[in-house]
């Protein structure tokens, strides 16, 4: 840090000409950041656009070679055929249903969690905070095969318990979100519910967790796309006909030699992105807030 | 009479609190137990038989799988695979979204919307992510190979060896907008004054980079390594999904490039029944994945300059 030292004396030598160089040079600045921005975007935003093409197309122009850009007429039917070729309404409900239901147990069992790590005292709490900051780091796929054959054997398997258990149990990741939350709420506001005999139980439901919307809104919005887009779990734990809309479409859709029908396969997966970029497009800063909350307050 | 009551409710009050503490962290405390101690232990039984996940006909073999493993050349080059995945995507991805926090923390009129296109893949389930490059890669019909013919570069065969590796590669970096929101974030709490003087006085940007952003938010770049180490040993989706197949999900016809260690072990349980020897897999991996997070946390105290320590020289 010896640079602060030395910067005191600096300002005094900027002359005329030197700033006018600087603002030519800072404009030629702003043009090359500009061009790799954009660069950089058409790669980024490329594979949507190559989705969507690849979903108007008929089967002859997708593998058409060399490769067409754009289709000759739109075929929107593949969208048709991607709704009525697998049972898409069936799925789509059982992706919703899961979602909803994990995000919202997972949700209020976290916001519970971490409340009573904010601002509650108990023995041996330090450690358990440290056993759950580890388990962070655990590898969640790691404890998903082994629980899948225990789950097998209790007769939990094809059934949607298992997505219960695991909103009930809380996410080491979210209750240290509402954690970091609930600690930085001033002490005062619980002192005065306490003074006038509130117990913690009507405290956390009628103090706190009104003032963490915010956060409840991350948690919720965060645990949703977790099951909207698992792939894994869905695929172990549940038979053909009660998994989720992304087991489905990353297998079901075949022609009829067995071969993956690329097209209609690409529409199915342009449906079944749609919601979840919508729900980032209008709600990116609670997805900023979780992933950056998460990260850096440690 | 008065300080006994008082210290007498504290007590109660003190008794009430615990409880109440554990109350609230039940949940938790429940769930860790059921759901993670409790499948772990499971796991480490089972590693020690030779169970096959059908029928109850098993036995204790003692430590015959780990024997086994420690031999078991497809099991260990599984490994070394994934530590080189683990070794060359990690450093791509937190370079990467670094850079990419880099360009964007600057007062450049529309970098918001450049923020959203960045992070946005990142938020695209995996199986959505594994059609839309898998219709890139496409060796005939893909967009790649069709821009690399118009500089006569022929078409690649992305998604078998043993390009398979790049193509795993590429879309693990697609989703590095993560990362670079996290960088963002640490980067807009550089006191700009600091940049701005080492500029002034003639340092490069470069340097400034180097010597003065870089280890200002050296936490939140520790945490991306951390995490991304994480994220890449345990990877097994995308190398199952990115497989050009017939059959989605089946473990076969996974190239040999990207057979990683999971896809190994999911091998060993789900195609072989090797139930026993699949744990005792799990169980080695997860004394290497710790052993690794202690290496990365060790080298932190090398690197990795905290809030506190820097206060002294400011």
């Amino acid at each position: 840090m010896t640079i602060t030292q030395t910067s005191a004396a600096a300002p005094a030598t900027g002359t005329p000409p030197h700033t006018a160089h600087r603002r030519r040079r800072r404009r030629t600045d702003a043009a090359g950041a500009y061009l790799l921005l954009m660069t950089l975007a058409v790669l980024f935003v490329g594979p949507f656009v190559w989705l969507v093409l690849a979903a108007v197309k008929t089967k002859a122009e997708w593998v058409a070679i060399p490769a067409e850009v754009l289709p000759d007429t739109f075929q929107w039917g593949n969208f048709t055929r991607a709704l009525t070729e697998i049972n898409f309404p069936a799925y789509l409900g059982n992706s919703l249903f899961l979602s909803f239901l994990y995000a919202i147990l997972v949700t209020m069992s976290s916001a519970a969690v971490g409340f009573g790590f904010a601002r509650l005292r108990g023995h041996g709490k330090r450690p358990l905070f440290l056993l759950l900051l580890s388990t962070m780091m655990l590898p969640q796929i790691l404890t998903l095969i082994p629980t899948y054959v225990l789950f097998a054997r209790a007769g939990l398997v094809d059934t949607y318990w298992p997505w219960v258990l695991w909103g009930l149990a809380a996410s080491p990741y979210l209750v240290f979100l509402f954690r970091q939350f609930f600690a930085a709420i001033p002490a005062e506001l619980e002192d005065a519910a306490v003074i006038d005999g509130c117990g913690y139980g009507r405290i956390f439901l009628q103090i706190f967790l009104p003032l963490s919307r915010p956060v409840l809104w991350t948690a919720f919005l965060l645990s949703f796309t977790w099951i909207w887009g698992d792939y894994i779990a869905p695929a172990l734990f549940l038979d053909p006909d009660h998994t989720t809309l992304s087991v489905a479409i990353a297998g079901f859709y075949r022609d009829p030699h067995g071969n993956p029908d690329a097209t209609v396969q690409a529409a199915a997966a342009a449906l079944y992105v749609v919601p979840v970029l919508a729900i980032f497009l209008f709600a990116q800063r609670y997805f900023i807030r979780g992933v950056v909350g998460s990260g850096l307050k440690g | 009479m008065a300080p006994e009551r008082a210290r007498r409710g504290r007590r109660s009050w003190k008794r009430y609190s615990s409880r109440t503490f554990y109350l609230f962290v039940s949940p938790w405390i429940i769930g860790f137990t059921l759901l993670t101690a409790l499948p772990l232990g499971y796991a480490l039984l089972v590693s020690l038989t030779n169970f096959n996940g059908r029928t109850d006909r098993w036995r204790w073999i003692g430590l015959r799988n780990y024997r086994e493993l420690f031999g078991d050349a497809d099991a260990v080059a599984s490994l070394v695979r994934t530590l080189a995945y683990t070794a060359i995507a990690v450093p791509l991805m937190v370079a990467g979204g670094l850079g990419l926090a880099v360009l964007l923390n600057r007062r450049l009129k529309g970098v918001g919307l450049f923020r959203t296109i960045f992070f946005l893949p990142s938020v695209v389930p995996v199986v959505a992510m594994a059609i839309m490059w898998k219709l890139i890669l496409n060796r005939d019909a893909g967009i790649l190979n069709a821009l690399l013919e118009k500089v006569s570069i022929g078409p690649i065969a992305w998604l078998v060896d043993p390009n398979a590796f790049y193509a795993l590669i590429i879309l693990t970096l697609w989703g590095l907008g993560g990362g670079m929101v996290i960088m963002l974030a640490a980067l807009q709490g550089v006191p700009a004054e600091l940049e701005e003087a080492a500029a002034v006085d003639g340092a490069s940007r470069w340097h400034v980079l180097r010597h003065i952003t870089v280890p200002m938010i050296s936490p939140a770049i520790f945490f991306q390594v951390v995490t991304g180490v994480i994220a890449a040993l345990q990877i097994i989706i995308q190398p199952l999904l990115l497989a050009e197949t017939n059959q989605v999900g089946s473990v076969a016809q996974v190239p040999q490039n990207t057979h990683l260690f999971m896809v190994q072990v999911y091998q060993e349980f789900f195609a072989n029944n090797r139930y026993g020897y699949g744990s005792a897999m799990l169980w080695v991996f997860f004394l290497v994945i710790l052993l690794i997070t202690v290496v990365v946390q060790r080298s932190s105290r090398l690197w990795v300059h905290y809030e506190v320590d820097s206060e002294a020289d400011r």
